[in-house]
């Protein structure tokens, strides 16, 4: 059992089902979901996360917008953040690397490769 | 020579309106070919969409249907083997039993396994449904530009038209696919390991 607590930010009610079930097996408990960026940093002011999991495209704040209103916050300027998406066009890539995601998945991923990137980001 | 002279202006009148006319028919025609070949375009991008969808959903649904199909094989043989095990355990068998109950937890951790399959197989549903999505965008589109296109033919002003709706607000990525990827993970993590 692991003590991060998680933030899985993901438009589809699918997919947090699955990041969540997958997390669950990876030993990751204490995991909370949020729909958008908008409602992700809504969670964010009342509750502390050591570990934040987006998607990118999302209604109302999208994946990227929310990971650069973090970054631009001094709080959150060393907050391991993984993205996992279904864009898989190197410029999309680039362009998340540049917003400060610290690791990216494309969608569909394996239960493996989402421990595995936890793992490398948390390591540093 | 003052007929002469009005019949020459009658006839610029008449060249001026003719003129002024084929002006209106020009302005019309490229009001009306532009959403024309717009349309004309996402039409077919709209049918590739639905294709693709249909063809990753099957695929998607077989490989669910194949791992199911493993499961229930592995839980009949899984109550077969407790009947074996009863039987023996009548029988002071015992370390068969043991025997069978390592295998028949072999089998239920293999379960457990493919049921995580079949819960990865599920992220076709959140790539098909972005897939919808851009097909439906561009079917809206479509509506648009048809929507013009009958204005004209009505002989309305473009900026007198009333907006057409748009049922819900979409984010998806016009790219999403169940099977092929832009740039695959290794690549990517090549990317990040350089950063």
């Amino acid at each position: 059992m692991s003590d991060l607590k998680i933030l899985a930010v993901d438009d589809s009610p699918t997919m947090r089902r699955i990041i969540l079930n997958t997390l669950k097996r990876a030993g990751f408990t204490d995991v909370v979901e949020a729909v958008d960026g908008k409602d992700a940093l809504a969670k964010m002011e009342v509750d502390t996360f050591n570990f934040v999991i987006t998607d990118w495209n999302m209604p109302e704040m999208d994946g990227l917008t929310f990971v650069t209103t973090l970054r631009e916050k001094d709080q959150y300027k060393t907050l391991p953040i993984l993205m996992v998406t279904t864009r898989s066009v190197k410029d999309d890539i680039l362009e998340a690397m540049k917003a400060g995601v610290n690791n990216y998945i494309v969608k569909p991923f394996t239960p493996e490769t989402l421990k595995e990137k936890i793992d490398q980001v948390l390591a540093g | 020579m003052s007929e002469v002279l009005n019949l020459q202006d009658k006839i610029k009148n008449e060249l001026l309106d003719i003129s002024g006319t084929i002006s209106e028919i020009v302005d019309s025609y490229k009001q009306l070919h532009s959403p024309l070949v717009e349309t004309q375009k996402n039409v077919p991008k709209a049918t590739e969409q639905l294709d693709k969808i249909a063809e990753q959903t099957a695929a998607a649904t077989h490989r669910m249907l194949d791992t199911a199909e493993l499961i229930t094989q592995r839980e009949d043989e899984v109550i077969a083997g407790l009947n074996i095990i009863k039987e023996k355990i009548n029988n002071k068998n015992y370390d068969e039993v043991i025997e069978l109950c390592d295998d028949l937890a072999l089998k239920a951790s293999d379960n457990n396994n493919d049921a995580f399959v079949i819960m990865d197989a599920l992220q076709f549903q959140d790539i098909t449904s972005q897939q919808i999505d851009h097909a439906v965008v561009l079917l809206e589109e479509l509506e648009k530009k048809l929507h013009r296109i009958l204005a004209v033919l009505n002989g309305e002003d473009n900026k007198d038209l009333p907006e057409v709706s748009v049922s819900k607000k979409r984010a998806f990525d016009p790219h999403a696919d169940l099977f092929t990827n832009k740039t695959n993970q290794h690549d990517i993590d090549s990317l990040f390991s350089k950063k």
